[in-house]
């Protein structure tokens, strides 16, 4: 038997500590933490810090994770339901395999909190003298409410319905945000203190009394009436406003949609209408003058629509409507393609004199949609004006501050624009209180998430998020060695047949341990989620994480300027740089 | 258990068997069977190791530096261009005195591109400060590995199981797969005379003045002596456990004969045939094989070659500018040596060109025929070249 050679061998090591030597002078660049601007974020037109947000849901973090989506957005319940998602076209995972579901899970942080009943911690300015006053109890006029109070203001909110909500109430069928959802949201911004007082409507004449009451108005009325076409027979009793239609709807009545009804249009409102014809039993074709590519409806509602049996028609323009043995006889146009604007949406004219008649119980008219009056819409120009992010500020002296928001000023008609339409207006009137109204821009500005246009109020009352390097991360900036690949979790949904008979919701929920796996596929862009790569790669020890908390910071007696924290970084949350002169 | 199996896959066998904990290996050909197997052999759990995928052989190795001084006992194998991209982390292996195996394939090194067996791969190391142990055949080569561990870490130093390109590596034979609970008696589980301990901090390699710089490599050069003298002892446990043993050189036929072959590898096959032939017709021909290298056994090439008239090494291997290199080393082990016969150099089947038994016969008859060597180095089976105009 061999017995191993006992005794120390001799050999290089040392029990000295290496302190003495400050590496930290050989240093030429300086790697230091610094957050920067995820795409999803620039995306979202409320501003959302979603990786943030995704973050903490992928810790189970799921209040703090609802209230970091309240801070830019008081509406979680609706956007998670009814949003066309445009941070998720901004994903830098979908270079990789798939987008992070971030709709799905923005509800589902609602629903975790509207279930266990949760109350945020909100931060509230200290209380300012200002009085607004709030038209229209829609998702601009609301936002901006929610707001105003988090800023110290007293908001009165006046609605000519008989409940708020405006278009999340009276427009969008139940099927996509089910009334308890809404209501649920409702609650929590009037427990703020905020006072909504339905069945009031705002006139002109009313807003001149308001003077001496108020220090300003915000005008949010919405669009809620359909704009004349302009075709013999549209006066007739066979042709129903899309939007009333709705309204009706939502009002818990069941208006007449037996046999074959045509709906003109290719918006959201017009696939709304068809649906809900279908609902009521009733079947329905829509007409669209130029192609589908074109609708500015959302491509899901457009699929959604014919899965459930509508017809679609393409390159049609209504000529006129007579009425015929029991029904109507609507003639349309055709129509031809005749190029393409600069967004690639078709331009149109007559195709002939080529016609098609539909023989019809009755017309939807679910085109564009205008303001019920006329004061409504904020004035094109004017001295004191301001055009901002989704609001115009209009001022003239002796009158209460004027703010036109919501889908009265908004290009895009969605919740999410009429959010951070609410949101600037807020920002805006705190401003012009606190520093005037020409501060405003210069106020506004640095606000911006990213790029902008969107603005973040966790920025403009002066939160962490400001420290963030507008900088928007790229995919190539991601260490993808870090991340595995991981499909999409897929919306569970009502089967069509279940769908085709009741105004149930169609996206179904999905469990927690579900949410939590799609967040854990966010790559959390540019922002630090404390997986401590930088910790364990520094050959010098030179990063100190602090045994309680969260904080990391560099020893630079020590850091020599490898780099490597910040090539091991996978989200891109370091900076590396030259050391200054 | 008998099995047919590569000289590749004798190899793996051994590394599981010698229960390995960490494996860190970038593929290169004719290396890559062996660290497939391997990697199949983590993935599954039929060994419970640690397997590094890494970008390059000096990360490899790089790697297993750090492996080894937490006090696991770990593998790599390489070949040529890889191992010559190790050769930073090979001085850093002995001075550091880890114990690391690494199975090494003889191939050539490029350019002409060539991936055949050559041992001037493992042979340009041989200032390294790792000890070589070179192979025959697939039970050798697992035997050897074996062997290697027990070598490795009595001595710490690091060990090179050397085997030829496809000659060994890609063919099959019968192999004896011991069993696991005979290989535990033979190799326990490592125990490492220093380690990276978090309870008592040191930083390992640092500074070292001239002051002790020099005992630093002293100390190396004993362990090398003292690797000289366990080899046998290990060989006599594993040839108690296993009853095989190889012998740090094999002398056959040495003490009547008047020319002896050496050669080292798989050419030793063909050359016992040769001499068995030679010796059925009436010639006094011998065979030193050359196992052990680095240490050099001095003593047993003197032992074995002090009665002979001439000697014969094979070189499968060259040293530009000088010769093949185990001729070097047999004229430098008999130099010293009163009497010694003459050292006859042949250079053959580089680059992975056969060497046959009449190429071998043929250098016997060439000895025999001269007096002295025609050259220091005599390449055998050179073509006409023709360099154009």
């Amino acid at each position: 038997m061999t017995e191993a050679r006992t005794g120390a061998l001799f050999m290089p090591r040392t029990y000295a500590s290496t302190e003495s030597n400050k590496t930290g002078s050989w240093r030429y660049l300086r790697p230091r933490y610094e957050e920067k601007t995820a795409p999803c974020s620039t995306g979202c037109p409320a501003g959302e810090d979603i990786g943030t947000i995704e973050m903490l849901t992928a810790q189970g973090l799921f209040k703090e994770a609802w209230e970091k989506i309240l801070i830019e957005n008081p509406f979680p319940a609706v956007c998670g339901r009814v949003c066309y998602h445009p941070c998720e076209a901004k994903c830098n995972r979908r270079e990789f395999d798939s987008g992070v579901a971030i709709r799905i899970l923005e509800r589902f942080l609602a629903d975790t909190a509207s279930r266990y009943e949760l109350k945020p911690s909100i931060e509230r300015s200290p209380a300012k003298k200002q009085k607004i006053a709030v038209a229209g109890a829609g998702p601009s006029g609301l936002t901006a409410a929610f707001f105003l109070t988090v800023l110290g203001y007293k908001c009165d909110v006046f609605e000519s319905m008989p409940e708020p909500g405006g278009v999340l109430r009276w427009a969008i069928p139940g099927y996509r945000l089910p009334p308890a959802a809404l209501k649920n949201e409702i609650a929590r911004i009037e427990n703020l203190g905020i006072s909504i007082r339905t069945g009031k409507p705002v006139s002109w004449a009313s807003i001149e009394e308001a003077r001496g009451n108020y220090d300003a108005v915000f005008i949010g009325c919405g669009h809620p009436r359909t704009a004349m076409i302009n075709f013999p027979g549209e006066d007739s009793a066979g042709m129903v406003d899309g939007m009333e239609f709705l309204r009706k709807v939502r009002g818990g009545g069941s208006p007449p949609c037996e046999g074959l009804s045509a709906v003109i249009g290719g918006g959201n409102t017009a696939m709304d209408v068809a649906r809900s014809i279908v609902r009521l039993g009733g079947k329905a074709v829509i007409l669209y003058r130029r192609r589908r590519q074109d609708m500015p409806a959302f491509e899901e509602e457009i699929s959604m629509a014919l899965d459930e049996g509508v017809e679609l028609k393409e390159l049609l323009a209504p000529v006129r409507l007579t009425p015929d043995s029991g029904g109507y006889l609507l003639t349309m146009q055709h129509m031809k393609v005749t190029g393409e604007d600069e967004k690639g949406r078709a331009l149109i004219g007559p195709d002939g004199s080529r016609t098609l008649d539909f023989r019809i119980q009755r017309v939807f008219k679910a085109t564009g949609a205008e303001a019920a009056e006329e004061w409504q819409n904020p004035p094109r120009k004017g001295q004191e004006r301001l055009a901002l992010n989704g609001c115009v500020m209009v001022r003239k002296k002796g009158d209460p501050v004027l703010v036109y928001g919501g889908d009265l000023v908004n290009e895009k008609k969605s919740v999410a624009h009429a959010v951070a339409s609410g949101k600037a207006a807020a920002m805006a009137l705190d401003t012009l209180f606190r520093e005037g109204f020409d501060a405003v821009p210069a106020r506004l500005a640095p606000s911006a998430v990213g790029p902008g246009p969107a603005l973040s109020m966790e920025i403009y009352m002066g939160g962490e998020r400001r420290l963030r390097n507008p900088h928007v991360v790229r995919f190539e900036e991601i260490n993808t060695d870090y991340f595995r690949f991981e499909p999409r979790i897929s919306q569970p949904r009502l089967l069509r047949e279940e769908r085709l008979h009741s105004f149930e919701e169609i996206d179904l929920r999905i469990s927690a341990n579900l949410a939590m796996r799609e967040a854990e596929r966010c790559f959390n862009c540019g922002i630090c989620n404390r997986c401590d790569n930088c910790y364990l790669f520094c050959p010098d020890l030179a990063v100190i994480r602090k045994r309680e908390g969260q904080e990391r910071h560099i020893d630079y007696d020590y850091c020599k300027g490898c780099g490597l924290c910040v090539v091991e970084c996978p989200r891109n949350a370091m900076t590396l740089e030259e050391e200054g002169p | 258990m008998m099995r047919v199996i590569e000289g590749s896959h004798a190899v793996a066998e051994a590394v599981r068997l010698a229960k390995v904990q960490v494996i860190s290996a970038y593929p290169i050909t004719p290396q890559t069977h062996i660290v497939e197997i391997l990697s199949e052999y983590c993935a599954s759990g039929a060994m419970n190791a640690k397997f590094l995928r890494v970008e390059s052989e000096h990360s490899a190795l790089a790697a297993l530096i750090g492996a080894q001084s937490t006090g696991t006992r770990t593998f790599t194998a390489t070949s040529s261009q890889g191992l010559a991209l190790m050769h930073e982390l090979l001085h850093w292996t002995s001075g550091a005195r880890l114990p690391i195996v690494m199975a090494e394939v003889n191939r050539a090194l490029a350019p002409g591109w060539n991936i055949w067996t050559d041992q001037t791969d493992s042979l340009a190391q041989r200032d390294t400060g790792w000890i070589q142990l070179y192979c025959e055949d697939g039970q050798e080569v697992l035997d050897t590995t074996l062997q290697a561990y027990r070598l490795a870490e009595s001595v710490n130093l690091p060990v090179m199981v050397v085997l030829d390109a496809f000659f060994l590596s890609h063919t099959y034979e019968p192999v004896d797969v011991p069993e696991q609970a005979d290989v535990d008696r033979f190799l326990p589980p490592f125990e490492p005379k220093f380690q990276l301990d978090t309870s008592a901090p040191c930083s390992f390699s640092p500074l070292v003045t001239p002051a002790f710089y020099m005992e630093m490599r002293h100390e190396i050069a004993a362990a090398m002596d003292e690797a000289l003298s366990c080899y046998p002892e290990i060989e006599d446990e594993f040839a108690g456990i296993f009853h095989r043993r190889y012998g740090a050189v094999e002398a056959i036929h040495c003490e009547d004969a008047q020319i002896i072959f050496v050669t080292s590898g798989t050419v030793t096959s063909t050359c016992r045939l040769v001499l068995r032939d030679l010796r059925a017709r009436g010639e006094k021909a011998g065979l030193l094989k050359i196992k052990l290298f680095r240490p050099t056994p001095v003593e047993l090439i003197r032992n074995a070659l002090k009665s002979a008239e001439k000697v014969a090494v094979i070189d499968r291997n060259f040293s530009f500018g000088s010769g093949g290199i185990f001729a070097q080393e047999v004229r430098a082990a008999l130099c010293n040596t009163s009497g010694h016969p003459p050292v006859f150099g042949y250079v053959a089947g580089i680059g992975g060109r056969d060497i046959t038994g009449e190429l071998l016969e043929e250098i016997y008859w060439k000895t025999k025929d001269s007096d002295v060597p025609a050259a220091e180095s005599i390449w055998m089976g050179l073509q006409k070249v023709d360099h154009g105009k």
